[in-house]
């Protein structure tokens, strides 16, 4: 048997090299969760699961550390657990290393100024399942705090955010200089849009394809510029 | 601005829909069990899932998960091999027994990010009303519709409500199209009926189109309401012989192609033999004919049409036999303008109107009917032939009880002249469109020749 038959039998996601070392409690100081969380967790949704010591204690291997984190980074920022555990799956379906998306979504920030709480949760969502930090806002005033505290690499817009403030707040990004803007909308205002400064515009309900290889598309521009090393 | 449409794989049903549902749009579908709007909802699931953008189903209470499988396997659209894949059957049964209308709302959510469906179908959706007292309902039905509508999703909300419902369900009001299905009993026939109740942002065929359900799912009949003809009739057209001698006679400025007779008279007075002609000369000229008839077997047809020379095998003359109490109007005149395409015909007998009548629901509709196939054929060119019977041998009251003959370009009347110890035939032309006629009343006698007309009548009194 030679050594590729041998990985294809590690559980998903695990690298070759990678031995179970970590103990529960080093977890949670390294990651921050409770051990207790951690458990119920393995016990819930079954998708991490660390290997047993002789003596029925958890090890976990580096690998299963990178993906708590990823857990931990969505739950921090609001996504339920039962969500966060369903991204992971997509990504290990998909073959996507977990740490390596990690240190590049810490620096692709999009903000989502939205104006209807429904189709913010599944933007936010979408956006989430492609590694993407989010911050979400729903009045102008307070995407203009976002902008100047955190910096965001992307604006995305909702034209019809606020009587009219999304026109505002579209100029707003592109005066700035810093971040490029997707208007949203249900009306057909992608002239309206260009002209007020928007690099994007997409038609509401959003296909969830479209809409994030939009944002990739928009943000590989800047994430080039803003941080080359994180993409190599 | 024009939003997409979402086809049923039913080119009928789309055009009641002016082109199809509104895409991305919620659509109610109701009606009483067993009306078939399981099957609908499936129908328009399997003619637009993709696996890139699948179809959810997910089962309430009311519709068990195991029985909408079984069954749905019994029809032609039911593609096994999507199932799983482009098509996803879900039961939501035991999230709402246990968790309620939150816990559903929850799990739909999590279906939708997760599946990311193009279409979605919750079936039976009036069963969840029963998990919920009205407050809950409401604001449950905002969370759903709300949710529904920041996604490119079409979806259907299946459930089995009346429709005296819409004013007290709140979803009716939610809803962008609502699509009702019923069944009315006309003297001891179930007749099915598809209405659109609502269609957001569309213009619809309104009124009750008739459908029925087979392995194909519902195959829809669309009502005929065509509008009048305002391009008229082509009076510098090539006028033709109608086929029958004793009225291209009577007709003083011939016949026009295109033209609809109707030919009313007692029983045997020759109706069925003068309609003969106009198919069989018609399809000796080259204009080919269809023939649908409620009267006369096959059997006794061929046997008539023999005895003139004629035969029903022969080419050009298309047969369409039904049973007078076996038919449904709505689909038999779908069958005939079928028949009419397919063959390239010019010519249409219907023999007889009476018979017809007998199988529609109601005189307006009948009349309705009649009228835009009349339209219809005017429009194509199509001559049509229509016989009619009178109930009396001899006194004549009325032509027709549903004022039929007004739609009809020429009215021939056929009756029996009592002189002395035998009955003579006397044909006469009552009405011609766009032509002069002869208003005589002239005897006629069948012969193997065809029909010969005779003198006038010189005494009219033996005529009542």
């Amino acid at each position: 048997m030679g050594l590729g038959d041998e990985v294809s039998f590690l559980p998903l996601g695990t690298e070759p090299g990678d031995p179970a070392v970590y103990s529960i409690g080093a977890v949670e100081r390294m990651v921050g969760v409770p051990a207790a969380t951690l458990r119920n967790w393995e016990e819930r949704y079954k998708l991490i699961r660390p290997e047993r010591s002789g003596g029925g204690h958890r090890l976990y291997t580096r690998t299963e550390v990178e993906q708590i984190r990823f857990l931990a980074g969505h739950v921090e920022s609001g996504v339920h657990a039962a969500e966060a555990h369903l991204l992971l799956a997509d990504r290990l379906a998909a073959g996507t290393a977990v740490a390596s998306d990690e240190r590049r979504e810490v620096t692709l920030l999009v903000l989502l100024a939205e104006r209807d709480p429904f189709a913010a949760e599944f933007a936010e969502f979408f956006l989430r399942t492609e590694g993407y930090q989010v911050a979400l806002v729903f009045d102008a005033g307070e995407a203009e705090r976002v902008i100047e505290e955190e910096a965001p690499q992307l604006v995305v817009v909702e034209w019809l955010l606020g009587g009219g403030a999304g026109r505002e707040l579209c100029r707003g990004v592109k005066d700035g200089g810093v971040a490029s803007c997707l208007v949203v909308s249900s009306l057909d205002a992608r002239d309206e849009a260009l002209a007020a400064g928007a690099d994007a515009f997409l038609r509401k309900p959003l296909e969830p394809l479209r809409f994030v290889s939009t944002v990739r598309d928009l943000l590989g521009r800047s994430a080039y510029l803003a941080a080359p090393a994180a993409v190599a | 601005m024009t939003t997409g449409r979402l086809a049923s794989g039913s080119r009928r049903l789309d055009s009641i829909l002016d082109g199809g549902l509104p895409e991305h749009a919620i659509t109610l579908l109701i009606g009483l069990p067993g009306s078939g709007k399981t099957i609908l909802a499936q129908q328009y699931l399997f003619a637009n899932a993709t696996p890139e953008r699948p179809a959810l189903y997910l089962s309430t209470v009311s519709e068990p998960f195991e029985k909408i499988i079984r069954y749905g396997q019994t029809l032609s659209f039911f593609d096994q091999a999507a199932v799983g894949r482009s098509v996803v059957y879900e039961d939501l049964g035991a999230v709402l027994d246990q968790g309620g209308l939150a816990a559903t709302l929850e799990r739909i959510t999590s279906l939708l990010k997760e599946r990311q469906p193009g279409l979605l179908v919750i079936d039976s959706f009036k069963a969840l009303s029963a998990y919920a007292n009205g407050l809950e309902q409401r604001a449950f039905l905002h969370e759903l519709a709300g949710r529904l509508s920041a996604l490119p999703l079409s979806s259907f909300w299946v459930g089995e409500y009346a429709e005296q419902d819409a004013a007290v369900a709140p979803e009716f009001a939610v809803a962008d199209a609502i699509i009702s299905l019923s069944t009315t009993r006309v003297s001891e026939r179930e007749l099915r009926f598809l209405r659109v109740l609502k269609l957001r942002g569309s213009g619809f065929r309104g009124g009750e189109h008739a459908y029925r359900i087979g392995v194909d799912g519902l195959e829809i009949f669309p009502r005929l309401a065509d509008e009048a003809d305002v391009t008229g009739y082509m009076l510098d057209g090539v006028r033709v012989s109608s086929g029958i001698a004793a009225l291209d006679e009577m007709l003083a400025d011939g016949y026009w192609p295109g033209a609809s007779t109707l030919c009313v008279g007692p029983s045997g007075s020759g109706k069925t033999l003068m309609a003969l002609h106009f198919i069989f000369n018609g399809a000796r000229q080259g204009e080919r004919g269809v023939l649908a008839t409620l009267q006369e077997h096959p059997a006794q047809l061929e046997r008539i049409a023999a005895g003139f020379g004629w035969s029903l095998g022969e080419d050009g003359v298309e047969l369409l036999y039904r049973s007078p109490v076996d038919i449904y109007v709505d689909e038999w005149v779908y069958e005939l303008l079928d028949a009419v395409e397919r063959t390239r015909a010019r010519r249409v007998l219907i023999d007889s109107l009476s018979d017809l009548q007998l199988a529609a629901p109601d005189p307006t509709r009948f009349r309705e009917f009649i009228y835009s196939l009349v339209q219809r054929f005017s429009r194509q060119g199509v001559s049509v032939f229509m016989t009619s019977e009178l109930p009396d041998l001899f006194q004549i009251n009325r032509l027709f009880d549903d004022g039929i003959s007004h739609f009809a370009d020429n009215v021939v009347l056929l009756q029996y002249v009592r002189e002395r110890s035998s009955i003579r035939r006397a044909l006469t032309v009552l009405k011609t469109r766009a032509s002069h006629n002869n208003p005589e009343i002239r005897e006629f006698r069948i012969t193997p020749d065809g029909i010969v007309l005779g003198e006038p009548f010189a005494d009219t009194a033996a005529l009542v």
